[in-house]
């Protein structure tokens, strides 16, 4: 009894060490989908926080990730659905906990992004003045307050949805949209001075959210979740993340972001 | 107490029916409300569907059509633009599959340095392209020609050659396909095979082809390694008609080009939309991204949309409800208020009753009960005041021969005539009763003297004396009178009327029209 139990952990020794020196089993390879959206992707020239992040925990993980862009709404669906297996920058809620996992890695607020000639100096001026509407991201969510903004104004049919942030900006600049809800990394490179000129910022009242890699429960077992979620954690205490996010924002504001506490 | 109480009851039993039917109608209201309020939702839930359904469908076409240009951008990975047979026989397989119906042509760019112009028209010639050249002519930094169209069938046939990179909206979607190595479509377009006088909206997407082996990480890396394109041709109308899926019925849809919905960026529109027929309906627009380039489709509800799924259960609520509302306040009404009513009703029908009781029902006099009872009260006053009273006898002269001559309705007439105008002679206070056939009374309360009853006596023979019109005929009448005094001619009932009824009779006896006292 005792002999075959001791061949057995022998034997499981044996295949961990064949999975590589990550722990990783990479017997198949993974998928990875990014979305488009300011600072966190750009297509035009294949760069972005994301992009950075993905390419570090591919290389790190030492594992064959397809990688491909597109809609976010596309992207929660597949991750649902197990055909992906990861995404990045997501944020959760009850439903997405049904099928999504995920590993946090910074934090940010939520922002309303209102014309200057629209009148608005608080949400509950956009709110009440039943003329304005607001740009969003299909599929998108976004810190409490601002979820609740979204719904009442969707509810009331004063929300233009779009597929990502660049035809939000140029909605606004046309005044086809008087607000949007922004995030620090959506300012896009390009036309920042002109957004910047005609519109102004509001912070909704809500504590920062977790942003995270997105893993698809169905995809992954999660023994496998959690060898992801622990090389991100090493990401993230070795300043991997941190020098990422100082590439693109002060190096005030990435730390502001990838400091956060208390998660799981 | 006990009085209070009943008081605030019958206060409140009677604004009971005001109070139900403000209840029921604030009820009624707030079901009607309510129901507006879901019809509306379900109404938006069931267009947010459709306009996702639109964006799910487009995108995935768009996704389906990226991959098929995926497999020919491996193709020539490995064996170069130029493998002609391949490429033709890759298209072929994909034109048996009516999945790919929506694409009008499928193409080969190639990327030629303005140093190479001749070897690559020569090579070209020597792959068989007979009389091959790069147009539009002249010499440029840079070529970009389209050498191969596949399928080479009817409208499609056209000189490989062309260079499409002056085109402004084919070289930006070429230039971003390069440098982000993606697929990436153009503006709305005139497709080059589109020879028909009116242009129908297409769009091109592109796929960048690389040198195969060398790396392309940065923009840099990928604009030095790129060796071509290849190209899907749409007409945008072909391309929705090969969607998955049916469309939602009852629904205008129009896709424009970016972000500014104008007459000439229209590419696409179905549904028979009118501003002026004043259906507000549910409109929205989505800002679609594919393949790099924003799409927004313009979404709205027609009067269709509105009778599929929209619930008209609202005005039925409001009709049934204020309906109920009115019938239940009634009956609330009618219940406490019956009591009230059936009293009221009682006491009307009793005093009627003591009214045909007490008076004769051809003149409205009172009759001998009534007037023996204001008799009887009269003698009790004058007795306990000492005062004095009178009491008339009157009988109409020759009343019979009217009746028998002019019949019993005229004789009811003049009866009824005669008494309307003793009533109004006689003074406030005396009563004027009938007592039999053509014989009155009258009684004169509180008298001087006999004097002052005789004349009241004349008076009354002088008004009957005067003419009647009945029925257009002149008829006169005449009376006598006898008039009894109490005390002086009796001090009880009886005795009076005898006295009276007894100078009546003189009057008669002497010749009848005239007054005659008792004493």
């Amino acid at each position: 009894m005792i002999r075959r139990s001791l061949i057995a952990s022998l034997l499981a020794c044996s295949l961990v060490s064949s999975a590589g020196a990550t722990g990783f089993d990479c017997s198949r390879p993974y998928s990875l989908a990014l979305h488009e959206h300011g600072l966190l992707y750009t297509v035009a020239t294949d760069t972005g926080i994301d992009k950075d992040v993905a390419d570090e925990l591919i290389r790190r993980s030492g594992c064959k990730v397809v990688v491909s862009v597109m809609p976010r709404a596309r992207i929660w669906q597949l991750i649902e659905s197990g055909a992906l297996d990861f995404s990045l920058s997501g944020i959760t809620n009850p439903e997405r906990e049904r099928f999504a996992s995920f590993a946090w890695y910074f934090s940010n607020k939520y922002y309303l992004l209102v014309r200057k000639d629209s009148g608005v100096n608080t949400h509950g001026d956009f709110e009440r003045n039943a003329r304005l509407q607001l740009g969003v991201i299909r599929s998108f969510r976004y810190s409490e307050s601002a979820n609740r903004l979204v719904d009442r104004l969707h509810q009331a049919g004063r929300v233009s949805q779009a597929g990502g942030l660049e035809p939000l900006y140029q909605t606004l600049m046309l005044n086809h949209i008087q607000g949007m809800i922004i995030e620090p990394f959506d300012y896009p490179a390009l036309d920042e001075k002109k957004i910047r000129e005609v519109s102004s910022i509001i912070e909704f009242n809500d504590p920062p959210v977790l942003h995270g890699l997105i893993m698809s429960k169905t995809a992954l077992a999660p023994g496998e979740q959690e060898k992801w979620r622990a090389l991100l954690s090493e990401m993230r205490s070795d300043g991997t993340i941190r020098r990422i996010f100082e590439k693109y924002f002060k190096p005030e504001m990435a730390a502001s972001m990838v400091n956060f506490q208390g998660v799981r | 107490m006990t009085f209070r109480r009943s008081f605030r009851m019958s206060r409140l039993s009677h604004l009971l029916p005001w109070i139900i039917l403000v209840v029921t109608l604030s009820v009624t209201w707030l079901l009607w409300r309510h129901e507006c309020d879901t019809s509306r939702k379900e109404m938006q839930a069931q267009f947010d569907f459709a306009l996702r359904d639109t964006v799910s469908r487009v995108e995935q076409r768009v996704a389906a059509h990226e991959q098929m240009l995926r497999g020919l951008q491996g193709l020539f990975a490995t064996t170069g633009l130029k493998n002609r047979a391949a490429f033709r026989d890759y298209v072929e397989t994909l034109q048996l599959d009516a999945n790919f119906s929506g694409v009008q042509i499928v193409g080969v760019v190639d990327l030629v340095p303005g140093n190479q112009k001749k070897a690559h028209e020569e090579v070209m010639r020597g792959l068989g392209v007979g009389a091959y050249a790069i147009h539009p002519e002249g010499e440029r930094e840079l070529y970009t020609p389209i050498i191969q169209r596949e399928p080479q069938v009817g409208r499609n046939r056209l000189p490989p050659g062309l260079d499409t990179w002056a085109e402004p909206a084919r070289r930006l979607a070429m230039e971003s396909a390069r440098d982000s190595g993606r697929a990436a479509i153009t503006a709305k377009v005139r497709l080059a095979v589109d020879k028909k006088p009116e242009a129908q909206p297409g769009f091109i997407m592109y796929l960048p082809v690389y040198a195969y082996g060398q790396p392309r990480d940065t923009v840099a890396q990928r604009r030095s390694h790129l060796i071509g394109w290849i190209y899907a041709a749409f007409y945008i109308e072909d391309f929705m008609a090969s969607l998955y899926g049916t469309s939602l019925p009852g629904v205008a849809l129009d896709i424009y080009d970016g972000v500014e919905p104008t007459a000439g960026a229209l590419m696409y529109s179905v549904g028979e939309y009118s501003a002026q027929d004043g259906h507000e309906g549910l409109h929205a627009n989505e800002y679609m991204v594919v393949a790099g380039r924003t799409w927004t489709l313009s979404l709205r509800s027609l009067r269709e949309f509105d009778v599929r799924y929209g619930r008209d259960v609202a005005s039925l609520i409001a009709a049934t409800g204020f309906g109920l509302s009115l019938s239940l306040a009634l009956l609330s009404w009618f219940m406490v208020t019956g009591r009230a009513r059936a009293l009221r009703l009682a006491a009307g029908m009793t005093e009627e009753l003591r009214h045909m009781a007490q008076h004769d029902p051809l003149t409205g006099l009172p009759n001998r009960a009534l007037f023996s009872d204001r008799l009887g009260n009269e003698l009790a006053r004058a007795k306990r005041n000492d005062g004095h009273f009178g009491l008339i006898f009157i009988d109409l002269d020759r009343f019979k021969p009217i009746n028998d001559n002019f019949g019993h309705a005229t004789g009811d007439l003049l009866l009824r005539q005669v008494a309307q105008r003793m009533k109004e002679t006689v003074r406030a206070s005396d009563t004027v009763g009938r007592i039999g056939g053509d014989e009155f009374v009258v009684l004169m309360p509180m008298l001087a003297d006999a004097e002052a009853a005789r004349l009241l006596a004349e008076k009354l023979r002088h008004a009957i004396a005067q003419p009647f019109m009945l029925e257009g005929r002149e008829l006169s009448v005449s009376c006598s009178l006898g008039v009894a005094l109490y005390p002086n001619d009796g001090t009880d009932e009886i005795t009076l009327a005898k006295s009276a009824d007894e100078a009546m009779y003189q009057a008669k006896q002497s010749g009848r029209d005239r007054v005659r006292l008792a004493s």
